[in-house]
């Protein structure tokens, strides 16, 4: 009996240790890419069947830097962002303000349409973006590119902010009136407050989005507009693969600066739901 | 009124085919706490959403220190109110959601400390001033909702079932504190409840509702010992009813006939022999004696049908007459059993009469 148990206890044992392991193997295999680039970036005369550069050198971020014009592109890339962050933003609080705290009529339609861009292959949606745009003259310009953003920005802040605004409890709102406080009065001490980390959540998902957005700045961008990830990809056709690896790695930077301030600050779900009364 | 904090003055209010409130007039004195009480669906919330100014009425006035207040907005009207689940504003301390009244108000920095730190000493909350609303208990967090309400010294207080999100024991606790502290501060205050103990334990007066209107005003004594409908009755406390007709009536005495038995009443003015009565008693007023004792005045025969032990009381159902049923509560100490026969026997004084 014993014996059966101690059996039993070790196979159950060897089960844990083979998902624990193909856990570990899992991770390897979604970090080694990224150590391949970060090492690539670095290392000279790394040809043929070598496990390890030779060589290391900075020689390659110097390139990326003054013949890619780096500087520019992130630039570029920056203000992209913001301009669809901001408007990503007013559109999620004044779109999750209704979609949250009332029953509109065709909700379920309304909703489903902005989340389109999202369900359909982007470069489907992508072209007619561009075809758009041209027409618009909207390409090649700062606004055009974060307005092809803003299709896929703005849902998130929709979804975002209409949880948020769902989870502020109406009875609270009514205690601020009771107190005193008109509606500015109420919407600065009290809604404002309580939708902050809701607006903050939905900001950086925007801007996530529109820093990692590939196909709709492909077909709108233009020479004054490239930003990171396209100018990475044209990169990758010129064949200097060393130089490509160091603006990947540059572009990577921001990325984990911001999931170390979402690790640090705050937790998703504190983010997403805001506060659900006490 | 002279003396009157709050007015309703025929105030109706419809949600689409639903009348909420149905031409209600009810008047609270200054100083007086006043609970609205009734099921869910009375209408109480209502009125109380119709003073607080988040319904307007679609007829009728509210008057609130003998000012109309019926189409000035929700913050200007100088109320205070505690809510059902709290409601406070889960971003500030215990001081600032004291103090937001204040701080909305622009009151000097000062003077707002003094009256937050005031307000606190009242609820016995001194050492949390710091803390936050989900640190603390629901009776704590109750406390804060009270003081809030409290400290800017608004006209009138506010109480939305303040009690229902608390456990039974604190309830009692809160109970009284609310009234310790609305006696000791004087303020007017109205109370809606759809627990009965609440509001007899709490009010100087109780407005039972039903059904949108006001089925009966009085202080707690009057509704629980003369009810004047059915509703009420039902609705206070545990009754026995008994359909009859006036037979005789004889000065102060009135018999009813019911169930086939003659049943002694007090008077009721101008009634004729044959109109329809119904009759209440409470089941705590009804003696039992054994079967075989002289049968005085209203005393009845009436046979045991169940018999349920609560402890400090059994519970009987009984048949009496032609087959009326009575629900007695009587000393657990002399005990009968199912298919006992037994006398019953109440004060005349203690029954009562309404005609139907």
């Amino acid at each position: 009996m014993t014996l059966l148990k101690a059996y039993l206890q070790g196979l159950r044992n060897g089960w844990f240790v083979l998902g624990y392991t193909l856990c570990v193997c899992l991770t390897l295999f979604i970090t080694a890419p990224f150590l391949m680039i970060a090492l690539r970036s670095v290392g000279k005369g790394w040809f043929g069947r070598l496990w390890l550069p030779p060589q290391l050198t900075w020689d390659w971020y110097r390139w990326a830097i003054e013949v890619g014009n780096i500087p520019e592109v992130m630039k570029n890339t920056l203000i992209i962002g913001v301009i669809a962050v901001a408007v990503s933003t007013v559109i999620g609080i004044f779109a999750g303000w209704a979609f949250g705290r009332r029953q509109l009529p065709g909700k379920e339609l309304l909703m489903a349409i902005v989340l389109l861009p999202r369900m359909i292959p982007p470069i489907t949606y992508a072209l007619g973006v561009a075809k758009i745009f041209y027409t618009l003259e909207l390409v090649d310009t700062y606004l055009g590119v974060a307005m092809a953003h803003v299709s896929v920005c703005a849902p998130y802040a929709i979804l975002v902010l209409s949880a948020t605004f769902e989870g502020l409890d109406e009875r609270v709102l009514e205690a601020a009136s009771v107190c005193g406080a008109n509606t500015i009065k109420r919407f600065f001490y009290v809604v404002l407050p309580l939708i902050m980390p809701g607006i903050l959540a939905s900001m950086i998902f925007s801007f996530t989005h529109s820093y990692n957005e590939f196909t709709l700045t492909l077909l709108t961008y233009g020479p004054h507009t490239v930003t990171l990830p396209v100018r990475t990809y044209l990169a990758v056709g010129d064949g200097y693969w060393e130089i490509t690896s160091a603006m990947a790695v540059i572009m990577v930077v921001p990325s984990l600066v911001i999931l170390a301030m979402i690790q640090r600050r705050a937790k998703p779900e504190t983010l997403v739901g805001g506060f659900k009364g006490v | 009124m002279a003396d009157a904090m709050i007015e309703f003055r025929d105030v109706t209010k419809r949600y689409g085919n639903l009348v909420a409130n149905d031409h209600l007039t009810l008047t609270i004195r200054r100083g007086e706490l006043m609970t609205l009480l009734g099921p869910s669906g009375c209408g109480k919330t209502t009125a109380l959403r119709c003073l607080t100014g988040m319904n307007r009425p679609d007829e009728g006035r509210i008057y609130l220190d003998g000012k109309d207040v019926t189409d000035i907005p929700t913050h200007q009207r100088e109320l205070g109110m505690v809510f059902q689940n709290f409601a406070l504003f889960p971003h500030m301390s215990v001081a600032d959601n004291v103090g937001f009244p204040l701080m909305i108000r622009n009151l000097p920095k000062d003077e707002q400390a003094k009256l937050v730190a005031e307000a606190l000493r009242l609820i016995r909350l001194e050492g949390y001033a710091a803390q936050y609303p989900r640190h603390l208990s629901g009776g704590q967090q109750q406390r804060v909702g009270l003081a809030r309400a409290l400290v800017y010294r608004p006209k009138v207080l506010l109480l939305d079932e303040p009690l229902s999100n608390l456990d039974a024991k604190l309830r009692e606790e809160m109970r009284f504190e609310i009234k310790e502290v609305v006696t000791r501060l004087g303020i007017t205050a109205m109370y809606v409840t759809h627990d009965q103990a609440e509001a007899l334990a709490l009010s100087d007066r109780v407005a039972i509702m039903n059904r949108g209107r006001l089925e009966q005003l009085g202080t707690p004594e009057e509704i629980y010992e003369t009810p004047n409908s059915r509703f009420v009755a039902e609705f206070i406390g545990l009754s026995n009813f008994l359909e009859g007709r006036v037979a005789a009536l004889d000065g102060p005495v009135m018999r009813v006939a019911a169930s086939g038995l003659t049943i002694q009443t007090p008077s009721l003015p101008d009634v004729a022999p044959g109109r329809k009565v119904l009759l209440f008693l409470r089941p705590n007023e009804i003696e039992l004696l054994p079967a075989g004792a002289a049968l005085e005045s209203n005393t009845f025969p009436a046979k045991v049908e169940k018999a349920t032990y609560l402890g400090d009381t059994m519970d009987y159902r009984l048949t009496l007459g032609e087959g009326a049923e009575l629900r007695v509560q009587a000393d657990a100490r002399h005990r009968y059993h199912p298919g006992d026969s037994v006398h019953l026997r109440w004060p005349r004084v203690r029954s009562w009469v309404v005609t139907e």
